[in-house]
């Protein structure tokens, strides 16, 4: 019986060195959560199949990004002054995109880390997808905004309202 | 101490499944089986270790990722993002410093057996999601039974390993 006590103990003891190490590690990691972060669910709860997006804010703002409509989009596209965010897959993104948009499937969002950590995190940046369809757009706004991004936001009606105005666009890589 | 087996009526299947287990522990003594357990300790101490790095680095994320079981409510949710992954690492530093390897093995067995369930609940419920177990990136690691399947040869690894730290620990 005492060899049983003794595993209890160190089972209790290495929960509890992972459980303080953890806690304490978020404050000194650049993406720590705590306990009262808040997550936020958006998108379309309503579908079984439906993955919901999530905002996960490190830093404890309200962190949901906001919506533009397609005439914002366009005019921030003329500016020059956004940075557009496709978040479908590469082969979508290869049938065509908006102009000077750069593809970052949401699926594959690590993949992604090494060239945005070069960005600047005040960078303006739009996110779409395909459109009212889909909620990729909402999800890599939500990761992005996590991430430590502050000037996030997505365009929900995405490439097929894009299409549909006549908008310039790019096919290709 | 007995095993409290010896009042039960035997039957076909009990003793052939006790027999296994008696060639598993003759086995586990040998030369061979000692190099296996050792090789079985490490590596699934570094698979531990390996499948918590990305996590522990991204806590949000991997909040994310528990929050696609749909299992969790919301404070529960964050505790397990911040603490799963640093478990996940100690268990895998313990196993191969082999420090507390039985306490660390237990648990890792538990875990494994969590993430078992949690992925079949979460298919029963017609859900489709990556399953967040060694990255949080990708299409490839969707759960399925594909992903059952290796974690349930994780967790004979661990109750093999099991045996044999029981036989150590009982001074064998």
């Amino acid at each position: 019986m005492k060899s049983l006590s003794t595993l209890f103990k160190e089972i209790l003891l290495l929960v509890l060195i992972s459980g303080v190490i953890g806690i304490a590690a978020q404050a000194v990691l650049p993406n720590g959560i705590g306990l009262k972060t808040d997550l936020i669910l958006v998108g379309n709860d309503s579908s079984q199949v439906a993955v919901p997006a999530i905002a996960i804010n490190p830093r404890g703002d309200d962190t949901r990004a906001e919506n533009i409509t397609l005439a914002e989009a366009y005019l921030a596209h003329q500016d020059g002054a956004a940075l557009f965010f496709d978040a479908r897959s590469s082969e979508e993104y290869a049938e065509g995109h908006i102009q000077a948009a750069i593809n970052l499937p949401v699926h594959a969002f690590m993949d992604s880390l090494a060239f945005l950590e070069n960005l600047n995190f005040d960078s303006q940046i739009i996110t779409y997808c395909d459109g009212a369809d889909c909620n990729a757009s909402i999800d890599l706004a939500a990761d992005l905004k996590m991430m430590g991004f502050t000037r996030v936001v997505f365009f929900f009606g995405g490439w097929q309202e894009w299409q549909t105005a006549e908008y310039p666009v790019e096919r290709g890589r | 101490m007995a095993d409290g087996r010896n009042g039960k009526r035997p039957n076909i299947l009990s003793s052939a499944v006790a027999e296994m287990l008696v060639q598993l522990k003759i086995f586990l003594n040998t030369r061979v089986g000692f190099i296996l357990v050792q090789l079985l300790r490490i590596g699934l101490g570094l698979l531990f270790v390996y499948a918590s790095l990305d996590k522990i680095w991204h806590p949000g994320l991997f909040a994310k990722a528990i929050s696609n079981y749909r299992l969790l409510p919301l404070p529960l949710l964050q505790l397990s993002a911040i603490i799963l992954p640093w478990l996940e690492l100690t268990c895998g530093v313990a196993l191969i410093l082999n420090r507390y390897h039985r306490a660390a093995n237990l648990l890792i067995a538990s875990l494994l057996l969590i993430f078992i369930l949690a992925i079949l609940s979460a298919m029963a419920r017609g859900l489709d999601f990556n399953c967040g177990c060694f990255g949080l990136s990708g299409e490839e690691s969707n759960i399925g039974l594909w992903k059952i399947a290796q974690n349930m040869g994780l967790l004979l690894s661990s109750i093999i390993l099991e045996f044999r730290f029981r036989d150590e620990s009982q001074g064998a």
